[in-house]
């Protein structure tokens, strides 16, 4: 016979045997790998209905004509494009083969909703346009009512109206940012059926009023000429007729390049920040799955040593133990990682609905599961299953046959020489990360350097578990007895009788709760950071702001900052627009403001050179941005702007950067002659001495009142809400570590679970001498709560620590704070403590089930 | 007038007792309408074949397990109506158990175990008593051990000391020889005779072995899970003599 057979049979059987204590590991696998699934599976399926809709869509445009440069800078995805004449699309029509030619103006427009309040603008772009009338290649196609004809009259996309409760015939306002009384005369869908092109919101309306609202006055520009060819003339033929007849820097692509990058544009960034940030929360439960996983085996192969003993002793070699151990990992990681598959599907289709129900349009379509979704997440919790054996499996295979005859108490601590080597190991690396990840938050500094450290004193960390989990749980558990008298004395034992596996189970939880913490923290000092810089360069008592982020929203009218200087309460105010250009050739977001109206409002710090004076051809630069780049005062540099134009600025005035004011500032009258649409990011107020702030701010609202209401905020009001968008950060990443933490969680059940299962006899001792199941009960659970309080304290301080260094780390600037939210990590205790608790639940309730009898027969 | 004489009533009693394990054809009557008193201040052995009931009589006597009719009595306590946690608070109160094996809970110390089924019940032990009985186990230096550093014999010991330190009613001990050699279950045995002489306890034990029997003041002959016989005043010859006439009477 050979040995693969008996192998297979070993571990066949020993898995329906161990059914039960393999559960949790099956649990921890298949949620995993749901995770995993999910995310790839919502990926491709997104990637490709956005394909196909975007396809679909532009499917009537064979040729773009726009401006061949594109002006990068960070915080504009896709870049900035120069404009085209929209005359343009005159010449395009009288060359052969052109069927249509129309400009397509594009800019920012946000509708007020039928409650008042603005659609849409919270990350998604608010977008608005003119109306193509050449139906085919106009990508939006009319669902209801009409295509606008006069002044004032819009379509709006399907899901814009239905969130704003828009209908036929509503009146409303869209902001431009300068309010625009509109009529709904339509409602579209993008391409066939969409509500939108994803989730943003578009407003159409006739060329005229494009123009008029979403260009310079009289200036004639567009954003690109869309042409349809006439029948039988390919795209690529079209573009070669059509590019010789250009104006230079006027470039033709076809529709179907065009549909291409628009897709990659959406897919390449919004898609794949997206499945990467998932990929990394599902690695981070794997990760913590990891270690529940080799804690079962470790206890399975610990229980079984009598079982493999004999079997050594009955002749079976060290390979045929150990395979068998592995062909029980393999078995529950493929049956699991199959489970997996199947709920990752569901989770997606899940997500997919949940995220239309929560109005972020998506397109329809069926799912997409490529085989990379199917086979990599089988491939992936298969090896966690098998890699997290391994070790537990060698040691099956190490078992001495002389292990049959010896009563070997299984759940006790042996460390000996093994605990020397993790003590020096561990020490090491935690001595050797602490300073690195130290000089890379200090000195630098380093992101890379940190990030090194930080996985270093993490490895040393979970390494040096087992030497820290008896003296960890002991102190921790010290007032228990007190507490709970005997029982509160045997649940802090227990927790410290093998401390191996109790720092196995722990670290799932910790490594959960640092990533927490880490996050909490990060969160924090970002918070604190803003804080500090509206502290410190805010000098006003209002701000005027929309409140929106993000690509959406259409900004504050210009207008605004006049109108309110002109009020009695108010002393002086300063709009603060934002545009980008390209400087001595790298991109670069540009501060359009009236610099001579900053002071007392918005302090720049330390000023060398003079603000009053930079003209139409001068710049004010952060003093660290000029350092970077090697600029002094007096220095020409060459701005090119997004409508192609460009010439020599002289850099007049330096300042302290880090505040409200980015690295650049330009007066609006350098800006205006190349702007697009144009509008303020912020409006800082100044009151006028004795004007108090409610009044002050009464009258500010009240003057808002004709350009719809943007808020107005006190000063802390405004550091609050510019930190909100951190909050709703730091709750998508809770949400998302909730997995982890749910696994881990499981971990400490499955363990306890295996522990009563080994304590048998033990437990019906208790009971036999008079334990209460109460009692029992109460002992379990707070095993299980110190457990869970040795993972969530370790947590805390590992996640403090490496939060700090990051945080330090990731600012190069050096004039970012760092903060430990005390509430919040309260908070984060508690749950862990509790969640401790709740783990120790259903261990705790089989224990106290035990039948007396059979505890004390059982072998 | 010997200790044997006195009757200070009756520390645990079964009334026709009856115990059906498992249901149809895979019925077994364990215990058989058995009706017994097991008086304070007397050593009771019971002795049988194996898978007589002894285990069975002794388990419900002692509130572990319920019996199928019959009645079942801790002194004046009828267990029979008793919920768990009554006879949960029954057993540490008023029994003692010395079991064959694994008599200790490994993680707590020699002197914990003993005082276990009080601190459970959050009574203070009492001192003068727990150091009496700690000089006569003789385990004196060894308080701070925990089981798996003491023998067999001194495990047991201590199980014997932790059941008689609430000073409960009636002390059960199923076997608890059954591990050990005739020195160190000499030790044991002892400990249990003098725990009735001096203490005045109630101590019902199982054996199998005659020599065990012979330091009881009455034995009970168990068969077929009904009393078929008992013996005062045994010896280890007199117990072995009647054994052999009941394996002579079977075959
Ligand atoms: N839980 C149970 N389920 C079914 N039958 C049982 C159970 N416990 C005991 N029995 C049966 O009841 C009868 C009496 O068992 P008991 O354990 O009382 O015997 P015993 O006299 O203590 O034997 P031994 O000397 O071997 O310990 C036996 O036939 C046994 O098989
Ligand atoms: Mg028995």
């Amino acid at each position: 016979m050979t040995s693969a057979p008996v192998t297979a049979r070993l571990s066949l059987r020993s898995l329906r045997a161990h059914r039960r204590r393999l559960a949790g590991t099956l649990l921890s696998i298949l949620l995993g790998v749901s995770f995993l699934t999910g995310t790839m599976v919502l990926g491709d399926t997104l990637r490709a209905n956005f394909d196909t809709l975007f396809a679909d869509a532009n499917a009537g445009t064979d040729v773009v004509v726009r401006s061949a440069d594109v002006l990068d800078s960070a915080g504009t995805v896709g870049g900035v494009r120069a404009p085209v004449a929209a005359a343009l699309a005159d010449r395009l029509r009288t060359i052969p083969g052109v069927a249509a030619a129309e400009p397509s103006v594009q800019g920012a427009g946000q509708l007020v909703g039928s409650d008042g309040k603005p659609i849409g603008g919270q990350g998604p772009p608010t977008l608005a346009g003119n109306w193509l009338t050449d139906s085919r290649l106009n990508p939006y196609r009319l669902a209801e009512g009409r295509a606008p004809g006069a002044p004032g009259e819009v379509v709006v996309n399907r899901g814009a109206a239905r969130t704003g409760g828009l209908h036929l015939g509503s009146t409303t306002v869209l902001r431009t940012p300068d309010p625009v009384p509109v009529t709904v005369v339509g409602i579209a869908t993008f391409g066939a059926s969409a509500d939108g092109m994803g989730p943003s919101t578009f407003t159409a309306m006739t060329f005229d009023d494009a123009e008029r609202h979403l260009t310079p006055r009289g200036a004639g520009q567009a954003g690109s000429i869309q042409v349809r060819a006439a029948g039988g003339v390919s795209q690529r033929e079209l573009v070669a007729r059509i590019s010789p007849q250009l104006p230079s820097g006027v470039q033709a692509i076809t529709g179907a390049e065009a549909t291409r990058e628009s897709t990659q544009l959406l897919s390449g960034r919004f898609l794949s920040m997206f499945t990467t940030l998932l990929l990394v929360f599902a690695g981070i439960a794997l990760l913590v799955a990891t270690f529940t996983i080799h804690n079962t085996f470790a206890i399975v192969v610990a229980q079984r040593t009598r079982e493999n003993a004999l079997l050594r002793a009955l002749g079976a070699g060290r390979g045929q133990v150990l395979g068998a151990t592995l062909a029980e990992a393999l078995a529950v990681g493929l049956l699991a990682s199959l489970g997996g598959l199947l709920g990752g599907i569901g989770v997606a289709t899940g997500l997919k609905a949940l995220f239309s129900a929560l109005g972020f349009a998506l397109p329809t379509g069926g799912m997409v599961i490529s085989a990379a979704a199917v086979l990599m997440p089988l491939l992936v919790g298969t090896l966690v299953a098998v890699g997290s054996a391994l070790l537990p499996a060698v040691r099956a295979g190490r078992t001495a046959p002389l292990a049959a005859l010896r009563d070997t108490g299984v759940d006790r601590a042996a460390e000996g020489r093994s605990g020397t080597v993790r003590t020096v190991l561990g020490g090491l690396l935690v001595a050797g990360g602490v300073p690195v990840a130290v000089l890379g938050a200090t000195d630098g500094p380093s992101v890379v350097l940190t990030a090194g450290g930080a996985l270093a004193v993490l490895a040393g960390t979970v390494v040096l578990g087992p030497v820290a989990a008896a003296f960890a749980v002991r102190t921790l558990g010290a007032p228990l007895p007190r507490l709970r008298g005997v029982s509160g004395v045997l649940a802090r034992r227990n927790a410290a009788r093998n401390p191996r596996r109790t720092a196995a189970t722990a670290s799932a939880l910790m490594i959960g709760v640092a990533v927490v913490t880490l996050f909490t923290v990060f969160g924090a000092s970002i918070k604190a950071t803003l804080d500090d810089t509206v502290s410190k360069s805010f000098a006003g008592d209002l701000a005027v702001t929309t409140s929106s982020f993000g690509a959406g929203g259409s900004g504050i009218s210009p207008k605004v900052a006049d109108t309110l200087a002109a009020l009695p309460e108010v002393r002086q105010t300063v709009g603060l627009g934002r545009g980008v250009a390209r400087i001595d050739g790298h991109g670069r977001t540009l501060d359009v403001t009236d610099p001579a109206r900053l002071s007392g409002i918005v302090d720049l710090g330390r000023v060398d050179g003079s603000l009053d004076a930079l003209g139409t051809d001068g710049l004010a630069v952060s003093r660290s941005e000029a350092q970077q780049r090697g600029w002094r005062l007096g220095q020409s540099v060459t701005v090119g702007f997004t409508d192609g134009a460009s010439g020599p600025f002289t850099i007049r005035a330096l300042y302290e950067g880090g505040g409200l004011a980015g690295d650049y500032l330009i007066t609006r009258q350098a800006w205006a002659p190349h702007r697009g649409q144009d509008a303020d990011t912020m409006v800082a107020v100044g009151l006028r001495e004795g004007v108090p702030l409610s009044a002050g701010k009464a009258a500010v609202a009240k003057a808002l009142a004709p350009f719809s209401n943007p808020q107005v905020q006190d000063r802390a009001e405004y550091a609050k809400s510019a930190a909100s968008g951190v909050d709703m950060m730091l709750s998508v990443v809770y949400a998302l570590l909730a997995l982890a933490v749910l696994i881990a969680l499981l971990g400490i059940a499955n363990t306890l679970t295996l522990a009563v299962h080994e304590r048998t006899r033990e437990l019906g001792l208790l009971r036999a001498v008079g334990q209460t199941r109460a009692q029992l009960r109460g002992m379990v659970r707070w095993e299980s709560v110190l457990v869970a309080a040795f993972g969530t304290v370790g947590g805390l301080g590992l996640g403090a620590f490496l939060g700090w260094a990051l945080v330090r780390a990731s600012d190069s600037a050096g004039t970012g704070s760092f903060a430990i939210p005390p509430g919040q990590l309260a908070v984060v205790l508690a749950a862990g403590l509790l969640a401790g608790a709740v783990a120790g639940l259903r261990p705790a309730g089989r224990a106290a089930r035990l039948d007396v009898l059979r505890a004390i027969a059982a072998e | 007038m010997t200790t044997l004489d006195v009757v200070r009533g009756t520390a645990a009693r079964v009334a026709d007792a009856v115990k059906i394990y498992g249901v149809g054809g895979t019925e077994v009557r364990a215990l058989d309408h058995v009706t017994v008193e097991f008086p304070a201040g007397r050593f009771t052995a019971i002795m049988g074949p194996s898978g007589s009931g002894k285990s069975t009589l002794m388990h419900c006597a002692a509130g572990l397990d319920t019996l199928t009719a019959g009645s079942a009595w801790i002194g004046e306590t009828e267990l029979g109506p008793l919920n768990d946690r009554r006879l949960t608070l029954l057993r540490r109160e008023r029994i003692g158990f010395v079991f064959q094996a694994f008599n200790l809970v490994p993680t707590l110390t020699v002197r914990e175990n003993i005082t276990l089924p009080l601190d459970l019940a959050g009574v203070a032990p009492d001192q003068a008593w727990l150091e009496a009985l700690i000089s006569i186990i003789g385990l004196g230096d060894r308080l701070r051990h925990r089981p798996s550093e003491l023998s067999g014999g001194q495990q047991q010991r201590v199980a014997v000391a932790r059941a008689l330190a609430g000073r409960p009613q009636v002390v059960f001990a199923d076997e608890p020889t059954g591990n050990l050699d005739s020195r160190t279950g000499g030790e044991v045995l002892g400990l249990l005779r003098r725990a009735v002489d001096e203490m005045g306890q109630a101590v019902v034990m199982v054996t199998h072995d005659p020599t065990a029997a012979g330091h009881a003041d009455e034995v009970l002959f168990l068969a077929d899970g009904r009393l078929v016989d008992r013996m005062e005043r045994p010896s280890a010859g007199l117990v072995l003599d009647r054994m052999k006439a009941f394996e002579r009477g079977r075959s």
